[in-house]
């Protein structure tokens, strides 16, 4: 088979790519560049197989969706050498600061940015509705679009400020507070890239506390209701 | 005895957390105060009861008995997350 190679940008690092299906480079094409990598990943037949292992075996995925799958998982361990972390949530902008929202799945986080876009129409936009890179800075952290987008397709080729992280939960009345970095760190370890390599996952580990620290964070129990999107976003003002 | 291979841990605030790199082995977190810290990083390579109880003799001003009794409860809660590999002991 012969290698698919291309080079993509992801939260501003250029990183070469060679693949084994065209249609991962069609999957990557708002993200291309010209620009000269700062590393390189390679996906195997053998990554595939590690991919269709990892995934549900209720569902028959096709190699070259495992392939999309496998090349983030090697892309996101590279990336945290620049202090860049795959993160699951919902992250939606309005007037150019980032809000993410982040449950187990199904809890409602795409349902929930979506009553953001009916709430703010043009305003809001879309940076990631699945799982967006942060990179994590003593400053804070910016929300990058990608590719990895969820079933919806949602993203957006930018990177914005992040405001808030949200941890969501359902309920029948919509309220949101702070909570503090302690109580929200094992969500925060729940919900991001979990590497097999010790050294990495200590890396992941060292980002859960800058963005704990550096971000602000909330707690909100929702409904599905569009006055839930105006109580979470005045309760992170 | 000692913890297994995929067992990390991070010092957080004070605090040391212990996650696996496997999240189906386990999936949830384990945080430790000084002294269960202490005994955690014992189990970094292999060891018994008695020689964490041993080495924390060296470092705190307890009572063995008192010692021993700590250092069970938290291995016995290792053991519960499936973090702790050979003899038990």
């Amino acid at each position: 088979m012969e290698e698919i190679k291309f080079v993509v940008k992801l939260a501003g690092v250029p990183i070469g790519v060679a693949a084994l299906y065209g249609s991962t480079r069609q999957f990557c094409r708002e993200y291309l560049t010209k620009e000269t990598p700062v590393f390189s990943v390679c996906i195997t037949a053998g990554d595939i197989a590690l991919e269709r292992q990892k995934a549900d075996s209720v569902n028959c995925y096709s190699d070259a969706y495992l392939e999309t799958l496998a090349l983030y998982r090697k892309i996101a361990a590279g990336l945290l050498e620049y202090d860049t972390l795959l993160f699951h949530g919902s992250v939606v902008a309005v007037d150019g600061s980032a809000y993410l929202f982040t449950a187990k799945s199904g809890t409602g986080k795409s349902t929930h940015t979506r009553l953001w876009r009916e709430l703010f129409g043009s305003r809001a936009v879309m940076v990631n509705d699945d799982k967006p890179l942060l990179k994590v800075t003593k400053d804070g952290a910016v929300a990058y679009g990608t590719p990895w987008n969820g079933k919806h397709r949602l993203s957006t080729n930018v990177a914005v400020l992040l405001k808030a992280v949200c941890i969501l939960e359902r309920d029948e009345s919509t309220h949101i507070a702070p909570v503090a970095a302690r109580e929200a760190w094992p969500v925060l370890m729940q919900q991001s890239i979990r590497p097999s390599d010790p050294v990495k996952l200590k890396q992941v580990m060292c980002l859960i506390d800058g963005l704990s620290a550096n971000v602000k964070l909330y707690r909100m129990g929702c409904n599905m209701d569009l006055s839930a999107a105006k109580i979470a976003y005045e309760g992170m003002q | 005895m000692r913890l297994k291979k995929g067992f990390i841990t991070h010092e957080s605030e004070g605090e040391q957390i212990l996650v696996s790199s496997d999240t189906k082995a386990f999936s949830g977190l384990v945080r430790s105060n000084s002294t269960a810290a202490f005994i955690v990083n014992q189990l970094k390579s292999d060891t018994t009861i008695g020689q964490i109880v041993d080495a924390m003799a060296m470092e705190y001003d307890a009572p063995r008995d008192v010692m021993e009794k700590d250092v069970a409860k938290i291995v016995d809660q290792l053991v519960s997350i499936g973090a702790l590999e050979g003899e038990v002991r």
